[in-house]
């Protein structure tokens, strides 16, 4: 995909907040919004945005996915288009990936054009937070503290689909006081995958258990990543099976939002940990 | 309609359709410029020689470089004596003679590029198997119980440890095949640094084609036949020889 | 617990899950071949490779029925019989025939997919014949009645303990767990076969168009064996194997190799061009071609051509994290892993037919990512996902979700009050029940029955933003 290089550093970015983060994580919302002001960018939120369309496209209903994608484009289109923002900047690699790689196939399959193309002019403009953060304001460190043991795992639709990784372990590296520890199998997916996890909640389950032992492995006490969406899946396998570390959204740590020293999960574990209850077995 | 007509047909009219996602309408083949060379061995002969070492002592082969045709013609023979004493020895009960143990399969003598072998091989006690039909119940019988093969080759590449026998005339494909340990030799005029060289070199003179169509068979064989299906276990022998051995030599002085 | 191939989708999974052999056993084995793979290409330009394969086999598909005319003209000329199939019946009765007509009791067979999706031994073995697997991995599962679970390694989901038993079961070894003597065992049952068959029959991992040549690659031998010893030969190719020329086919040779173990070349690359001829030592009398559709060109017509790319070399597999945590079998058709996601539904006369497969895949991308030809399989298999839904093959109360979820997300005030709604409600149960939800109705009960839910946050980010813009308005 073709990215815009900009002549003059940017001035104002419109935050694309994910409807995940919105409603279940407005902390890495905040803290990815108090990033970008303090490298002295302008954030707009523009309040008529909902969700991507991504949970539909991924299920297969394209019909619906072309609904949402249709709206996000009238939200965001016009403030590109205008020039009142430089770029559209978001803390997540998926809901990235659906704006800027799937739309784009989404109207080039209903053979609608105008759309397809607008949809290309805006991927252009559209970032990931750490790549934003690293590839155009050139950042090395947000200037974060952190104590503790932290490892990364690279979640697929931003490693494999956007290419960017070197970015957010660029910024972890940079957090002071912050140890960062290899994942073992870092790379392999952790199993959340959408629909994926309810459909075939049995071998995604079984996926997550892989990525927690590894992280066990590891020693870390937290897990940075781009994406809420895996970050609730492992999180949901990590305190289930009552292993101490957590995932937290990178946003979180680059912005101190996480105390001074990293602790485990103030909840205890769960006594019967291999015992998950059923609904209605 | 017959089925090659109708699935002709079928895939031609599938290709017309304009807005097909795949293939690309315009396709251009790889051309014999672009074409990449996957695996390299610069330096002169002898420098391909011992990478050609190399490469197959990595997939657990064997190799000896030799300077001249008299080395080639002793090694060999010191060879299946090796091989006559390892057999016997693992076979632990001691039976007198058994006259398979001194037979070697083989292709036609001319082909083997060293003069005066048979004689040697005769003098030593050694008998050449040089089969002449393989459908014949008599003589893939007899080759049964053969233990070793001697065969030369088409050429061989240094890059990967390569080599390649021809399948056609006189040449048995059971030589390299059937026993369980093939002796291979390799006169350097016939090593390549890749095997996109000998290709190349080949296409250049015009007989790529004939000769690939003329050779019924090619093998490339690269080291001992091998398994890794017993959980990753890696063993030795499964179907072809279990050990493989090139003597290769410098043919090219004169 | 073995994976029952012929029981339902939902079973066959749980039996997979279940079995705590598959999952060493697999994992093992394809992480194995996995680093060897990365450590095999990038010794090389692998990227370049890539490319170049890719571009190859693009070129030959743009082109199909030019080649196959070419390949047909050369093989004949060659002195081959060359056989047309349009699925299972009549590839299945070309093959028997020839069998009958040279009176061929015992037929040996090298490792291959396309005769596993035409179901051959079965059929040869119902005309009366005996049908011996020759490839090691094959032939223990062929011991142990099961279809292979991995294009490249067909026995990769058993331990050496499983497959001792197995010889121990069927062919009266002694108790050993010695890999070299069973072996060695095999070797000697196995040479008796290749000296008695009458016919030996073989896939085609790449035919040449230019010169009408049949390559197959093996380790072991066997594929030389099953094309030099017996009288016939008989190769059964998917119609998509072609290359242009002899160099092509030493370019995807290597791609092949690599990608599959990891080697640079296989131990043996036997390359058929025809019968032998007079004054030839050995090789087959006869040697017949079969060209297989199967459903290959309905596959190009549905739009799924690009997985028509597929060289077979099992590196998506391998790569692949649902395929560590399920084997093969639990995919329940000849081809599994990511590409066989792909394969079977687009193959199959209806999609439906595999309508689970496209949804076993958390689309992580990792297989496309060790493709050597760059096969976009998480976009395949997407694409499957739609064409299902707009087959109508969903599940009612699917559609019916996700098209709420489409109209709610279309209007803010719906969304917000929706999100209201959830965070009110979701952290009262939370509360209940500790701080997590560990219970949640269906279809939800799917993520709960492994994972906990943390609750809705009380104050959402757009509130936050709002209550920021007022107190700044205020300042
Ligand atoms: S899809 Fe690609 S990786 Fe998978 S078997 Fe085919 S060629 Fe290999």
């Amino acid at each position: 995909m073709h990215k815009a290089t900009f002549e003059q550093r940017p001035k104002r970015v419109a935050l694309f907040v994910t409807c995940m983060v919105d409603m279940l994580y407005p902390g890495v919302g905040i803290a990815a919004c108090e990033l970008l002001e303090k490298n002295d960018i302008e954030v707009i939120f523009p309040e008529e945005q909902t969700c991507c369309g991504q949970p539909a496209f991924n299920a297969g209903y394209r019909d619906e996915a072309r609904k949402l994608a249709r709206r996000f484009l009238s939200i965001f289109g016009p403030l590109v288009e205008s020039g009142e923002v430089d770029a559209i900047v978001s803390p997540s690699g998926s809901c990235v990936t659906m704006t800027s790689h799937f739309f784009e196939a989404i109207f080039e399959e209903s053979q609608e054009t105008e759309l397809s193309h607008q949809a290309e002019r805006l991927a252009s403009v559209t970032f990931e937070l750490t790549e934003f953060l690293v590839d155009v304001l050139g950042l090395v460190s947000t200037g974060a503290q952190l104590q503790g043991k932290a490892t990364y795992h690279p979640c697929c639709h931003l490693y494999r689909e956007l290419g960017v990784d070197e970015q957010p372990r660029k910024l972890l590296d940079g957090v002071e006081g912050l140890e960062v520890v290899d994942l073992p199998h870092g790379d392999d997916c952790c199993g959340f995958g959408g629909l994926f996890a309810i459909k075939n909640s049995g071998i995604s389950a079984a996926m997550g258990r892989a990525k927690a032992r590894y992280a066990e492995q590891s020693g870390a006490d937290a897990i940075a990543l781009c994406d809420v969406s895996c970050m609730t899946h492992i999180n949901g396998i990590l305190s289930r099976e009552g292993v101490s570390c957590r995932a937290h959204h990178i946003a979180e740590i680059l912005n101190n939002h996480l105390g001074s020293t990293l602790r485990p999960p103030s909840q205890p574990a769960p006594a019967q940990a291999d015992h998950p209850r059923r609904w209605g077995e | 309609m017959s089925v090659r007509n109708t699935v002709l047909a079928r895939l031609r009219e599938t290709l017309r359709q304009p807005h097909l996602p795949f293939p690309p309408a315009q396709s251009e083949p790889l051309t014999h410029a672009e074409r990449m060379t996957v695996t390299h061995a610069p330096g002169d002969i002898w420098a391909q020689a011992q990478r050609f070492a190399l490469e197959l002592h990595a997939v657990k082969g064997s190799c000896e470089l030799l300077e001249t045709v008299t080395e080639a013609r002793l090694s060999v023979v010191s060879r299946l004596q090796l091989w006559l004493e390892e057999e016997q020895a693992a076979r632990k009960t001691v039976d007198a003679e058994r006259p398979e143990d001194w037979e070697v399969l083989c292709w036609p003598l001319d082909q083997l590029q060293i003069e005066g072998l048979p004689l040697i091989l005769k003098e030593v006690g050694f008998k050449l198997i040089e089969p002449t039909d393989l459908h014949d119940p008599q003589q893939r019988d007899h080759i049964r119980n053969v233990r070793a093969g001697i065969t030369t080759v088409e050429a061989a590449f240094a890059s990967t440890g390569s080599f390649v026998v021809g399948g056609r005339g006189a040449n048995a494909r059971a030589a390299s095949l059937t026993p369980f340990r093939h002796l291979v030799v390799i006169p350097f005029s016939r090593l390549f640094a890749t095997g996109e060289d000998w290709l190349a070199e080949m296409r250049h003179a015009g007989k790529l084609d004939a000769y690939v169509r003329d050779s019924r068979n090619l093998s490339i064989i690269t080291g001992p036949s091998k398994s890794a299906d017993l959980e990753g276990n890696l063993t030795m022998g499964v179907h072809g020889p279990k050990v493989v051995h090139a003597i290769l030599f410098d043919d090219l002085q004169h | 617990m073995q994976v029952d191939i012929h029981a339902p989708y939902k079973d066959r999974v749980q039996q997979a899950l279940g079995d705590p052999n598959l999952r060493v056993a697999v994992s093992k084995a394809t992480d194995r071949m996995s680093n060897a793979r990365r450590a095999s290409m990038d010794a090389i330009e692998g990227q370049q490779l890539r490319s170049q394969v890719r571009k190859m086999k693009e070129h030959v598909l743009s082109n199909w029925p030019d080649y196959l005319e070419q390949l047909e003209s050369n093989l004949t000329r060659n002195g081959c019989t060359v056989h047309w199939a349009e699925g299972v019946e009549d590839a299945q009765a070309i093959v028997k025939d020839v069998a009958l007509q040279n009176s061929a009791n015992l037929v040996v067979k090298s490792k291959s997919m396309a005769t596993e999706e035409i179901h051959l031994n079965h059929a040869l073995e119902e005309a009366g014949l005996r049908v011996v697997e020759t490839d090691l991995g094959e032939y223990i599962i062929q011991l142990a009645d099961e279809p292979p679970s991995h294009i490249v390694a067909p026995v990769i989901h058993k331990r050496l303990e499983e497959i001792a038993e197995v010889f121990q079961d069927k062919l009266d070894m002694p108790p050993t767990r010695e890999p070299t003597k069973m072996t060695s065992l095999a070797r000697a049952k196995l040479r008796q076969e290749f000296f008695a068959a009458g016919m030996g029959v073989s896939g085609c991992n790449f035919a040449i168009a230019e010169t009408g040549t049949i390559c197959i690659v093996t380790n072991e031998g066997n594929g030389r064996m099953v094309s030099s010893m017996p009288r016939v030969y008989v190769v059964v190719m998917g119609i998509e194997k072609l290359v242009p020329t002899v160099e092509d086919a030493y370019l995807q040779l290597q791609a092949l190799c690599r990608s599959a173990t990891g080697q640079q070349l296989t131990v043996y690359c036997s390359m058929t061009s025809g019968p032998r001829q007079e004054g030839d030592v050995d090789g087959p009398e006869q040697v017949h071609v079969v060209l297989l559709d199967n459903g290959r060109s309905r596959m190009l017509a549905r739009g799924y051509g690009e997985a028509l790319l597929c060289i077979r070399c099992g590196a998506c597999l391998n790569a692949c994290p649902v395929y560590q945590e399920i084997g093969g079998h639990a995919y329940g058709g000849t081809y599994n892993g990511p590409i066989g996601a792909v394969t079977s539904p687009a193959l199959a006369p209806e999609i439906a037919q595999f309508k689970e497969l496209p949804h076993a895949t958390s689309l992580c991308g990792a297989c496309r990512e060790a493709c050597p030809v760059k096969i976009d399989l998480p976009r395949l298999l997407l694409d499957l996902r739609s064409d299902l839904v707009q087959q109508g093959a969903s599940p009612k109360p699917e559609a019916w979700g996700i098209k709420s979820y489409a109209s709610l997300m279309s209007s803010r005030r719906m969304y917000e009050n929706l999100g209201k709604m959830a965070s009110i409600g979701s952290n009262l149960y939370a509360g209940m029940s500790g701080g997590n939800i560990k219970l949640l109705p269906p279809p939800l009960n799917g993520w709960t029955a492994y994972r906990d839910f943390a609750p809705f946050a009380p104050k959402s980010f757009r509130d936050w933003w709002r209550d920021r813009k007022k107190l700044r308005r205020q300042a």
